[in-house]
């Protein structure tokens, strides 16, 4: 019973760690380009399947084969994402929001069904962060994977925190997110705040997906599903607002893991988007609303 | 729209071809292909009225494209009544759905309307996937086709004549079935969309402060176009069942969904007929990328996004610019007959507070009908706050403004113009791609009332430019006309001199004196002092938002406080 509580929260735990990896990168694109990014999910998507390419070309008896993939997913994803922006933003700089999420759909389709028509649409196994053993604390056994999944989300969210909130680059990027006007005006380069906020987005993006790949497999149609959760994160969390998303995810992935184990992971997911809706009906600005500021 | 415009000539010459290869293919396929062409314009001619009109960008269309599809299968197969009932239950059915949820989507900042629309598609599938009634994950099975055989026409007597029985196969029958869907749907996209109602759509979508100022309010057009949209998303979803035979929870999917918005974009967004065009280029797709397999989405992808990036107002848009819109008929310009009097603006107590900024701190003054009421203060003083709280774009906290003796505290902006108030902004919005009648035109009660207002502000021979075409001074005049199209009975500016040259601002002063002489109240907040200061009966000065001086220009002029705030020395002398 208390094993079976222990490895229940353990799981929510992780799944609400890796969440708010994936909200972390959605709102990033939204603070850098004021539009959400839908293909966000396919990029955690295509992070998962360059972790099982990346894995397969390593020798099968390599130990820690998912942290030695890690860095190899964060490159090739930070480079996904510059192309993302290149051809999904770039163009239509001045184009209204809209038009950048629709791009993003477009691109979306191209990667999922690129991915389904290259490699097959078959799920496919991702590499263990360490293996596949269990650790014991206290007689209670709980999955490596795990621990290593909450280990490694922890490490690269409080790097993104230090990059974002001690660093010089990390104060133009939220400048740059809050008025890129007044950004650009004081001789920050949006453009390059931009590109680097796609990349950092994608880059967590693939993490996630490596870390997802090995406990729940990895499908070329996965990527709807997590964006969709980014989404609702930043309802809960405030649009826009980075670490209030990261935390709606958290709170998302908790909710979605106990009532799944309640009763079953349809009624979870059900409850979920019936909930947004509530809140959207009778907060249209969000649980916690947004920054104010217009002038007629 | 009664005059025929070039560019639907091109269309026909369009639909001619589409006819031609049809008949001259003539096998089955060619017509399951053309059906399903008029299907998914049925569905997308729907949607142009939310995501190009409204300007939301819903993803809830292919749910109703669903729904319909499962509300006449259901009725037909499981309760076993007529095709016919069938498919009006996915008309009214969907069209109900869309009703009930506008309101509250339509309230949604933007960036929430598409995960608001995302989030019950979602709820749809899952219904359709889970749910006992809809046949789960199978789907329904055995949906009665439209027509089972050919139909025969004939023979005809007529006189003495006979004319031969006219065999029509089945298919043919379906295709013409859906293809006045396809003709019903545009007949009803205009109808909701016909004359002033584009300009007042268009307003609502691209200048939506101006919308609120100018008494323009959106909740009917967003419940109509909503109820349409869904109406005819639930249609082709249904005529789509009885043509497939099968409805599977696919009817949901996200992938019907895209394609309509591929679709539209592609078509030109707003263009019920630029989406017929798009159906027709992008449906036959798949066919032609057959070797992609189920993968023909990445088509439309690739499509989608160039057709995003290189052609942002999609097909129609692209004919536009070769055939553009005729100019409105320009009308003889009429002074409204019913004269409305002028009402006086008495403004008490008035407090805005942002966060922990007074912004506007117990201001009282009144601008009674006949006179002109200059507000000055430097930047940041309270006055456009003032403005806004009067016109009604921001809530007061505090205080009470009365218009003809009515209180206006509790009216929303879109009422304020029925009681007689007008505004013009500092930095107006306009609707793009409108002529300078239509836009003038869109709170009067007639064109030929827009037409008398453009000749006060001096517009009149620019009434069938585009506004586009405007320079930054027509168009402050064209706000101008556009608030006193509304025969406003109280009229407030805010800064209409600035960036107008001596000559125009001395038109602008005999304007606002004749206007007052009239019998309107008229409320101005300026910069330019040689400007407001002989125009003005009274001058009311505004000081970190309180009212510091009030009174004749001469008086205020010469109050210290005023100087020291505001004038500067140099001013007194």
């Amino acid at each position: 019973m208390i094993e079976a509580a222990a490895q229940l929260a353990v799981n929510a735990v992780a799944l609400g760690a890796v969440y708010a990896l994936v909200a972390l990168g959605f709102v990033l694109v939204i603070g850098a380009v004021g539009a959400v990014n839908f293909a966000h999910g396919e990029l955690v998507m295509l992070g998962g399947m360059v972790a099982v390419g990346v894995a397969s070309l390593l020798p099968a008896d390599l130990p820690v084969p998912g942290l030695l993939v890690l860095p190899a997913v964060l490159a090739v994803m930070a480079v996904a994402g510059l192309f993302v922006a290149g051809v999904a933003y770039a163009p239509l700089r001045r184009a209204p929001p809209t038009s950048v999420f629709i791009a993003t759909i477009a691109l979306g389709l191209i990667i999922q069904h690129g991915v389904t028509a290259g490699i097959g649409p078959e799920p496919r196994l991702g590499p263990p962060m360490i293996d596949s053993g269990t650790w014991h604390f206290a007689g209670i056994g709980l999955a490596r994977q795990q621990l290593a999944t909450i280990a490694t989300a922890v490490a690269l969210i409080v790097g993104v925190h230090i990059l974002l909130q001690r660093t010089r680059f990390g104060r133009r990027l939220r400048a740059a997110a809050q008025d890129s006007e007044m950004a650009r005006a004081i001789g920050i380069r949006v453009n390059v705040t931009v590109a680097v906020s796609f990349a950092l987005a994608a880059a967590l993006a693939g993490a996630a997906g490596l870390l997802l790949s090995n406990q729940y497999l990895v499908t070329p149609t996965d990527g709807a599903m997590l964006m969709l959760k980014a989404y609702v994160a930043t309802v809960i969390g405030g649009w826009g607002r980075i670490w209030g998303a990261a935390l709606g995810a958290f709170a998302i992935a908790v909710f979605e893991t106990l009532v799944a184990a309640w009763t079953s992971y349809l009624v979870a997911e059900a409850l979920l988007y019936v909930g947004v809706l509530a809140v959207l009906a009778f907060r249209p600005k969000g649980l916690f609303g947004e920054v104010e500021g217009r002038r007629a | 729209m009664t005059r025929f415009d070039r560019r639907d000539g091109v269309y026909l010459a369009a639909a001619a071809l589409g006819i031609g290869g049809v008949v001259i293919a003539g096998d089955a396929y060619a017509l399951r292909i053309a059906s399903l062409v008029g299907i998914y314009a049925i569905a997308a001619i729907g949607y142009q009225l939310v995501f190009g009109r409204l300007g939301l960008l819903s993803l809830a269309q292919g749910a109703f494209f669903g729904l319909g599809a499962y509300a006449s299968a259901l009725l037909t197969v499981s309760a076993g009544l007529p095709v016919p009932v069938g498919l009006a239950a996915a008309v009214v059915v969907p069209a109900l759905a869309a009703a009930v949820i506008a309101l509250p989507i339509a309230r949604l900042e933007s960036h929430y309307v598409a995960l608001a629309t995302l989030g019950l598609a979602q709820l749809a599938l899952l219904a359709a996937t889970n749910l006992e009634f809809t046949g789960g994950a199978n789907g329904i099975y055995g949906v009665p086709p439209i027509v089972t055989n050919s139909i025969t026409i004939g023979p005809l007597d007529v006189g003495s004549v006979t004319i031969a029985a006219l065999v029509v196969p089945g298919g043919w029958v379906t295709l013409i079935s859906v293809w006045f869907g396809v003709l019903a749907a545009l007949l009803v996209a205009r109808a909701v969309t016909r004359g002033d109602r584009s300009a007042v759509l268009a307003t609502l979508d691209n200048a939506p402060h101006a919308a609120a100022a100018l008494g323009l309010n959106g909740t009917t057009a967003r419940l109509v176009l909503f109820a349409v949209a869904g109406g005819l998303g639930g249609l082709a979803g249904g005529l789509q069942a009885h043509g497939l035979g099968v409805v599977s929870p696919a009817v949901v999917g996200f992938e019907v969904m895209v394609t309509i918005l591929a679709i539209a974009v592609i078509g030109g967004r707003g263009s019920p007929v630029g989406a017929v065009l798009g159906a027709a280029l992008l449906i036959p797709l798949p066919e032609v990328f057959r070797f992609l397999e189920g993968s023909y989405l990445i088509a439309y992808g690739v499509v989608l996004l160039a057709a995003i990036i290189l052609m942002p107002r999609g097909l129609d848009g692209w004919l536009r610019d070769w055939f553009p819109r005729r100019a409105p008929a320009v009308p003889a310009p009429r002074q409204s007959t019913s004269k409305r009097p002028g009402k006086p603006l008495v403004v008490q107590g008035l407090v805005k507070r942002f966060g922990g900024l007074t912004a506007v701190d117990g201001v009282s003054f009144s601008v009674p009908a006949g006179t002109v009421v200059g507000l000055i203060g430097a930047n940041g003083s309270g006055k456009t706050t003032t403005l806004n709280l009067i016109s009604g774009l921001e809530r007061p906290d505090a205080g009470q403004i009365r218009l003809g003796g009515e209180p206006l505290f509790e009216r929303p902006a879109h009422h304020r113009r029925e009681l007689g108030l007008a505004r013009s902004f500092q930095h107006p919005e306009f609707p793009t791609g409108l002529f300078v009648l239509e836009v003038a035109a869109v709170a009067a009660k007639d064109r030929a009332v827009a037409m008398a207002a453009l000749g006060r502000v001096g517009l009149a021979d620019r009434a069938t430019s585009l506004v586009s075409a405007l320079g930054a001074a027509e168009l402050r005049r064209l706000d101008l006309a556009r608030a006193l199209a509304a025969e406003p009975g109280a009229l407030i500016l805010d800064e209409p001199a600035a960036g107008l040259t001596a000559e125009e601002r001395a038109a602008l002063a005999v304007l606002l004196r004749d206007l007052a002489t009239a019998g309107l109240a008229v409320l101005v907040v300026d910069h330019g002092m040689d400007f407001l200061l002989p125009l003005s009966d009274r001058i009311v000065c505004l000081e970190a938002g309180k009212v510091i001086a009030s009174g004749p220009p001469e008086t205020v002029r010469q109050n210290p406080a005023v100087i020291a705030a505001y004038l500067g020395s140099g001013a007194a002398a």
